[in-house]
């Protein structure tokens, strides 16, 4: 072979591997812009995993849409970073009989970002029974009407804390001028800070600065989302500087973050809470004791510690993150004690009988099966799995972990052939009281039937007084943890992470909430 | 040869036929009530029993599963994929929309993996045995087993993040090409480097090949006018098929380099579960890839005339 051909093949080799991209595209790129350089122009970019699909109240604003949907759209009833309720694009609101009628005061002089003003007519339309939040979850509004331009009327058929509910970034104010004159959805249109400007599938949105915005103007001109499905993609963008903010950061790469220099991460607990169900109409779970056993026997702290790389707050059982309104401050909570979970086993009738290191009763061996679900949260909820069958058979029981699509859990649920799930605290968010609905007997969701736990929760749900509302709470939360419906594991902590460049950033409790009022770039 | 293109177009069809019985019946063997799916995909997870009642009836799930069978093939005949359950986009155009971004991807991708794997091939099989075959074929071995994610962040890793050479993620200018098409082109070129090394080493040895040194031409000749033709046959066909398979798009490469093509709309559906949408992907791929493979094959009898499909011409 001679030797010219030889080096042809060999050139086209490394041409191959490092010519082929090297010299390709002298075009200059927006994007990649290297890490350490400050930007001039005052454009935020941000990583978030999921596209906006729908952009509309008829649909739930599901995934990472809700951080976007925040920027462009308001809501009457605000949250602020620590949960408080304080005013959104209603001033103040009252109810004249205990929560069956509330009465909003809009703001004055906030338009839309088409020019139109934000008026009485575009809060009816929002929450017309065309909405998606009237036909699924305030089920109880009879109708939304107008007083007058700047003052609306909720009537309720029973009484409800509604302007807790109207937090939810999900079930936000929209112009009707969302919509063309044959009723088609054009784009978006709302009050917020930022405007819609454009929108490419499955890669980014582009919002730009509503110069006429009632409340503090933002800082930036431009706010660029881009989704990033794939959570090792998103961190390393940030790293390289193709995006300023990278929210939801995994666990494991946490403590990296933190120690790279430039890269700023925020921490802060949410109101989701991670927790283990229990099929209470079924033996075993149907006995209180088994259900109090297994709450002795798992150590929360173990689970933060050792599975969520110290990311979040161990529970202990208590379902309400402390950082909720109404959350019991001096609520009992559990620590691990095996003896007394293995004692209470033993009372309940399981016992050891064959030396298996499995405990039976009447002749059958105590096996539960665990359901985790795929999807986003099986990252999380797969190895917290494992440490709960690990911990479990050290009191003698033999736990089958069931890896299920939600699907097939939903049938298991109904057929109730299932022990128990491992379920994200996705049930709540703000100082909304939903969550206690989860075991409630009307819930689809609800495994465990006792009346006293449904009067109580109906009673939180129907009062308005706060006095009140806080002493049912914390009886509710007192009740959990007695009778452990389900066994609260871990409060979950947020993180986002920012570039060296971004300033003002504060981070929010609310999970599906993203504040950029103060934020900018700077040195 | 037309006899044999009729018959290969009747089996292709066949099979598109069974893909699409097993397409629909995934909805079916799916656990769950479809109407839930359905309705957890739309209104995510605050549903009330009423809601799913209400969309069973407006979206026809009452009726028996044959008569829908058929109601759903009779759309396909029309080339009516449905709609999103999530968006309520037509499912179609959301895939044809998709499908120059993975096109493209599956050129490049097939071009880098040429550009590694015929020097490669070819340097191994005239020298085989030698160390740099051994370390070609090593090499290949290594790109073979090395999944796609994990060589995707590694490049990632190497050229995003230490060097900033690329951007690590996005679609766009020729720079966002690079490192998607590098990852996939190699662990192509894995498998074409060893075909080629293995099938010119068959070709190498024949007698022609004998013959025409005895003729005493020189090896380059020999090489690049007598056995690279016939050499190559069997790569172009792997070619071939891999084009086909590219083009129902990369899935994990498209996703991890947030990539709009194809398989990121199968995953992204997947996690939306949103079935017409999974349905509609999974039959797009399957006939491109029947396609795909029908193409082969004809061009294949067209380029080969030794082989005789038709044994009755």
């Amino acid at each position: 072979m001679n030797r010219s051909f030889k080096f042809i093949l060999i050139i086209c080799m490394l041409f191959a591997v490092i010519g082929a991209s090297a010299c390709i595209g002298e075009e200059k790129d927006r994007t990649a812009k290297g890490a350490g350089s400050v930007e001039s122009s005052q454009e935020l970019v941000v990583g978030i995993s999921t596209d906006v699909s729908s952009w509309y109240l008829n649909m739930f604003a599901a995934g990472d849409a809700r951080f976007v949907w925040s920027q462009v759209y308001e809501t009457l009833v605000r949250l602020d970073p620590d949960l408080n309720v304080i005013p959104g694009l209603a001033e103040s609101w009252e109810t004249p009989d205990d929560g069956r009628t509330w009465i909003f005061h809009l703001r004055e002089n906030v338009t839309f970002h088409d020019g139109s003003p934000f008026d009485a007519d575009s809060v009816v339309f929002s929450y017309s029974n065309q909405s998606y939040v009237r036909q699924a979850v305030l089920k109880p509004v009879q109708s939304v009407e107008t007083l007058d331009a700047h003052t609306v009327k909720f009537v309720l058929e029973k009484p409800m804390p509604l302007p807790f509910y109207l937090t939810h970034v999900a079930w936000p104010v929209m112009c009707p001028g969302c919509l063309d004159a044959e009723g088609n959805f054009v784009k978006p249109v709302g009050t917020g800070p930022f405007m819609f400007e454009t929108q490419k599938k499955d890669q980014e949105i582009v919002l730009t600065r509503n110069e006429a915005y009632w409340g503090e103007k933002p800082l930036l001109d431009k706010v660029t989302f881009k989704v990033i499905p794939e959570a090792a993609t998103r961190v390393i963008a940030l790293e390289t500087g193709e995006v300023d903010m990278v929210i939801k950061v995994p666990e494991y790469d946490v403590e990296r973050l933190e120690a790279e220099e430039g890269i700023q991460v925020h921490r802060k607990l949410t109101t989701f809470t991670d927790f283990l169900q229990f099929n209470c109409d079924n033996s075993p779970f149907n006995d209180t004791r088994v259900r109090q056993s297994i709450a002795y026997a798992i150590d929360t702290e173990t689970l933060v510690n050792e599975v969520l790389e110290g990311i979040g707050k161990p529970a202990g059982g208590r379902p309400y993150s402390p950082v909720m309104m109404y959350s019991d401050p001096d609520l009992e909570t559990y620590t691990q004690d095996l003896d007394k979970a293995g004692a209470l086993l033993e009372e309940a009738g399981w016992k050891d009988s064959d030396g298996d290191g499995i405990k039976e009763k009447g002749g059958t061996p105590l096996h539960v099966t665990l359901i985790v679900s795929k999807g986003v949260w099986a990252a999380r909820h797969n190895p917290m799995a494992q440490v709960v069958q690990g911990t479990l058979r050290e009191v003698g029981m033999d736990v089958e972990i069931q890896v299920l699509d939600e699907g097939a859990i939903s049938k298991l649920e109904n057929t109730g052939d299932f022990g128990m799930i491992l379920r994200s605290g996705y049930f709540v968010w703000g100082p909304y009281p939903k969550h206690f609905f989860v075991h409630h007997s009307g819930s689809p969701y609800s495994h465990y039937h006792n009346e006293t736990y449904d009067q109580l929760v109906n009673a939180a749900d129907m009062t308005v007084d706060t006095q009140e509302q806080e002493e049912l709470y914390h009886s509710l939360q007192s009740f959990v943890i007695e009778e452990v419906p389900a066994f609260y594991l871990v409060h979950e902590e947020k993180v986002v992470a920012t570039g060296s460049s971004v300033k003002g950033y504060t981070i929010s409790s609310e999970d599906p909430w993203l504040n950029l009022s103060g934020v900018y770039h700077g040195k | 040869m037309w006899k044999y293109i009729a018959k290969r177009l009747a089996m292709v069809s066949i099979v598109i036929a069974g893909v699409t019985f097993i397409a629909f019946s995934a909805m079916y063997f799916a656990p769950g009530d479809p109407a839930e799916v359905i309705a957890l995909a739309r209104y995510g997870e605050d549903l009330s029993a009423s809601q799913i009642g209400t969309l069973r009836e407006a979206e026809g799930l009452d009726a028996p599963v044959h008569i829908q069978y058929l109601i759903w093939v009779g759309h396909l005949l029309r080339l009516d994929l449905g709609k999103s359950l999530v968006t309520s986009e037509d499912v179609l155009a959301e895939i044809l929309q998709k499908l120059p971004a993975t096109a493209k991807l599956a050129i490049a991708s097939l071009l880098v993996s040429f550009l590694i794997a015929l020097p490669a091939g070819i340097l191994s099989a005239l020298r085989k045995n030698s160390l740099l075959d051994r370390g070609c074929m090593f090499v290949s071995l290594v790109g073979v087993s090395i999944p796609n994610f994990w060589l995707g962040l590694l490049l990632i890793w190497l050229f995003a993040l230490t060097l900033h050479m690329f951007p690590s993620f996005g679609y766009g200018s020729l720079k966002h090409f690079v490192l998607p098409a590098l990852t996939l082109g190699t662990s192509l070129a894995a498998v074409t480097a060893r075909l080629t090394r293995a099938s010119l080493l068959e070709v190498l040895g024949q007698e022609y090949i004998v013959a025409a040194r005895a003729r005493g031409l020189d090896e380059h000749t020999i090489l690049f006018r007598h056995a690279l033709k016939n050499a190559l046959l069997p790569v172009i066909t792997f070619a071939g098929m891999q084009f086909g398979y590219l083009l129902g798009g990369a899935v994990i490469v498209e996703t991890i380099f947030s990539w709009p093509g194809i398989g990121k709309l199968l995953v992204d559906s997947i996690f939306a579960r949103d079935f017409s949408m999974i349905q509609g992907c999974v039959l797009f791929i399957a006939v491109l890839f029947s396609l795909s493979s029908l193409a082969v094959d004809i061009l294949y009898a067209v380029l080969d005339p030794r082989i005789r499909y038709d044994r009755h011409d």
